[in-house]
């Protein structure tokens, strides 16, 4: 168990280095560069074309690009992602307090995602084809396929202009502590959250049904083991095992890539920031959340496959 | 040595002027005819940030926070009018030592107070203007800076700027507390009406009144929230229509219009915020070389329909082919209007009895209404015989995209290209259509340089109605030539609640007086 637990491990970090030099390579080729973005069309009427390739010498945009890869990399690796080329701010600073807000918002969604998903999906799985298990069905689908921006702009309709209880967008600052904001994100939960358990449930009823109909479960009910007794103790691990693979890629989607709940309500995640450092052409801030951001689905992956590993015998000869 | 008058000021701003104390029946409109109210709070949406991104250490520095609210918490020596014409503000004289209009003095106002109770004097401006003329690009014209008493201080410049008083009134140009280069400004500490007590970089800014304030009893607000909303238009309308925001600055015109019949609402706009111009590059086999083709072209334009069709009739203007807005007082418009007739006949004598195809213009969706902007203009001159495809290209590296290489000798020439064009005075805006800048188009010859040597002599002319004049002259070469076209241009919006008064917008939006709003 423990050289495959070394393999996954070693094959995680080589993806990691992968996705480093890919990531480099598409800040690259952005069009524009942080001086054009950061002058006004006014102001640069008003420089004079020498000075202007004198300012982006000064700011480091004319090294050679294998020169900043490595830069980049060893940033990477020392976790020092260096300073934002305009206000040299160093990246931390900038990315912390956002990085730590989108994990807020993902672990809020997860914790209330889980339990409810898990009941539902169990529900619907226990009673399949009955009434139940067709509104659970029916239900998901449309919760997970509404898109996200959607969803958030009817209930900031319903709950914030035509009924006001909750706020629209969030007014709350980037250091707030999680309670104050979370406070303040009735909605953008809420949104996040009706997608996610849609999703969640409909993963769980599909493991649940395959454990349901097993031969172990067929078995085990010849024995007189209470129902209770078999849904919750046998045959739930049994159907989470699978899912959990797709249980880590989705949490980790939650903290990358939920941009357009971010912007419909202004909360100040990553994904504000990201888009902020693309609009800036900040590379150092785009390289580091784009980073993180695969570190997470990374680092969730490989946590996912060493749980199987753990409890399923059978990977551990893969 | 001319002395001009604040009239003359007003009206484009020279050299100048000793004007008594500035108080507050001089700054500003009327106050509405109800009494203002003291207290409450304004909390609004800003939909347009600031291009640079600000950290946790420098989120307090007017370079870093967002643009258009650097004059609320700092004061600068000058301040544009909603006319565009210039006044005094925390200087109370600004005039130039000799003729060459190349050496300014300026003498501050006594007693103005900084947030920290230290008083201001010509130390701190001479501190900032040090830090401003190598960062900031309308100030690095400025080649020395120096005090020459406790409230009086001489600005040296690389040639003579009869406008030099639009540079002191700069969002760039505050005064701040005199330290080092280095950390000069961080600090936030200045001597407008508000303070500031919460920075959320890039995010949120939270300003309190400022009870020593250079104007006696302003201002009338306790608080100010500015709320970041770049790119989220929708958020702030939420927020706008939830009642967290009383206002919401920089909308889109067709986004305004969903708020015209609610009488909780009311727009506000000003006029002349930005127009666009159309680059023509007059490289050896580009149609454009040919002057009758692009006379052509401007006739055929149907300005008003842009107006109608983008601007929804209401917020926006016809532009006369230079950089000038039609609120300044130098701009003279472009005579005859819409002429098809003229047009063909101008084709044909060029060559083209059977129309033009003028390739592809390229634009960017700088501003939202850019799209059907730029729809209306390939139709309406397809009545003249004008073919012309236009392209979207990304805002990104969009500058590099439309700009080639001045030396055509090179073969990297400008595009046909649109980019927006921002509110400035005369001065810069006139500037902009000099050979050596992408906008003119690689645009050479006689008219050129008799133009640019009108430029230069307005640059030393301190009679603002002598400058006037010349900039008129500007204009009707830019009317006969056509280097470039700016068809029309819209106005700054605002959409607020109406319980905050004494609100009313301006076409530079930084140049708003918040210290003057109150809440009914």
């Amino acid at each position: 168990m423990l050289i495959a637990a070394l393999r996954r491990v070693l094959l995680s970090v080589i993806t990691l280095v992968m996705l480093a030099v890919f990531i480099f390579i598409a800040t690259e080729i952005m069009p524009g560069d942080a001086l054009d973005v950061s002058l006004s069309a006014d102001e640069i009427a008003m420089i004079p074309p020498e000075r202007l390739a004198k300012m982006k010498q000064d700011l480091g945009l004319d090294r050679p690009a294998h020169e900043r890869l490595l830069a980049f990399l060893n940033g990477a690796i020392t976790l020092d992602f260096g300073k934002t080329l305009i206000s040299k701010t160093p990246v931390s600073a900038i990315i912390g307090y956002p990085l730590r807000n989108s994990l807020i918002l993902a672990g809020a969604v997860l914790l209330i995602a889980i339990p409810l998903a898990l009941a539902i999906g169990i529900a619907a799985a226990f009673w399949k084809g009955r009434a139940v298990d067709h509104l659970v069905s029916t239900g998901s689908i449309i919760g997970y396929s509404i898109p996200e921006f959607v969803i958030g702009t009817i209930l900031v309709m319903l709950f914030a202009v035509a009924w006001p209880i909750f706020p629209a967008t969030i007014t709350a600052s980037t250091r707030d502590p999680a309670l104050t904001l979370l406070a303040s994100s009735p909605l953008a939960v809420a949104t996040v959250l009706i997608g996610s358990i849609a999703y969640l449930a409909r993963l769980l009823r599909t493991g649940m049904v395959d454990a349901l109909a097993s031969d172990f479960v067929e078995r085990l009910r010849l024995t007189g083991i209470p129902e209770w007794r078999i849904v919750f103790l046998h045959a739930l691990p049994a159907a989470v095992v699978p899912s959990l693979t797709a249980l880590a890629l989705y949490a980790a989607s939650l903290v990358s890539g939920i941009v357009v709940v971010e912007l419909v309500f202004a909360y100040p995640g990553l994904g504000q920031e990201l888009v902020r450092g693309v609009t800036r052409r900040e590379v150092h801030v785009v390289q580091a959340i784009a980073l993180c951001s695969a570190a997470v689905v990374v680092a969730l992956n490989l946590l996912a496959d060493l749980a199987i590993l753990m409890l399923d015998p059978r990977t551990r000869r893969a | 040595m001319s002395i001009v008058n604040r009239r003359d000021l007003l009206q484009g701003g020279a050299g100048v002027a000793l004007l008594a104390a500035l108080d507050a029946s001089l700054l500003g409109e009327a106050v509405a005819q109800e009494q203002p109210k003291r207290g409450g709070t304004l909390a609004y949406a800003q939909l347009s940030a600031n291009r640079r991104s600000a950290g946790p250490n420098n989120s307090k520095h007017p370079y870093f926070i967002v643009d258009a609210n650097t004059k609320q918490i700092w004061s600068t020596p000058t301040w544009v009018n909603p006319e565009l014409g210039l006044e005094l503000e925390i200087a109370t004289k600004l005039e130039p030592a000799d003729d060459s209009l190349k050496v300014w003095d300026m003498t501050l106002r006594e007693g103005v107070m900084f947030h920290d109770m230290t008083e201001m004097t010509a130390a701190d401006a001479v501190a900032s203007f040090d830090y401003h003329r190598q960062n900031a690009p309308f100030a690095r014209q400025i080649t020395k800076v120096e005090q020459t008493g406790k409230y009086t201080v001489r600005f040296t410049l690389e040639a003579g700027n009869a406008e030099f008083g639009y540079v002191l009134a700069e969002y760039n140009s505050p005064i701040m507390k005199a330290a080092p280069l280095e950390t000069i400004g961080l600090d936030g500490i200045g001597t407008g009406a508000f303070k500031i007590v919460q920075s959320d970089p890039n995010r949120l800014m939270i300003l309190e009144r400022f009870e020593s304030y250079w104007r006696k009893g302003l201002p009338h607000l306790d608080r100010i929230e500015i709320h970041n909303r770049e790119g989220q238009q929708e958020s702030a309308l939420n927020g706008l229509r939830s009642g967290q925001f009383d206002a919401v600055m920089n909308i889109d015109g067709r986004a305004a219009l969903q708020f015209q019949n609610d009488p909780n609402f009311e727009i506000e706009t000003a006029r002349g915020g930005y127009s666009f111009v159309i680059q023509m590059p007059k490289h050896p086999g580009s149609p454009f070389l040919d002057k009758r083709v692009r006379q052509a072209f401007a006739y055929a334009i149907d300005r008003e329909a842009i107006v109608r069709v983008a601007y929804s009739g209401r917020f926006g203007w016809i532009g006369n082919d230079s950089h000038l807005m039609v609120t300044d007082a130098a701009f003279v418009p472009r005579a005859g209007g819409r002429d098809v007739a003229k047009a063909k006949q101008l084709l044909a004598e060029a060559g083209h009895p059977n129309g033009i195809n003028l390739g592809t213009l390229y634009w960017s969706p700088q501003l939202p209404e850019a799209g059907r902007y730029f729809q209306v203009l390939q139709q309406s001159v397809k009545d003249a015989g004008i073919t012309l495809a236009i392209e979207e290209r990304p805002n990104d590296g969009y500058i590099q995209f439309r700009t080639g290489d001045n030396d055509l000798s090179k073969g990297n020439f400008h595009k046909f290209a649109m980019t927006a064009v921002g509110s400035r005075n005369p001065g810069i805006s006139l500037f902009r259509m000099r050979a050596a800048f992408v906008e003119s188009g690689h645009w050479r010859g006689p008219e050129h340089d008799k133009y640019l040597a009108l430029y230069n002599q307005a640059m030393i002319t301190p009679d603002a109605a002598k400058r006037k004049a010349i900039y008129a002259e500007m204009q009707a070469i830019l009317h006969e030539e056509v280097p470039a076209i700016l068809p029309a241009g819209g106005n700054t919006l605002m959409v607020k609640r109406k319980h905050m008064r004494n609100m009313p917008y301006h076409p530079q939006i930084w140049s708003i007086r918040y210290e003057e709003i109150w809440r009914a």
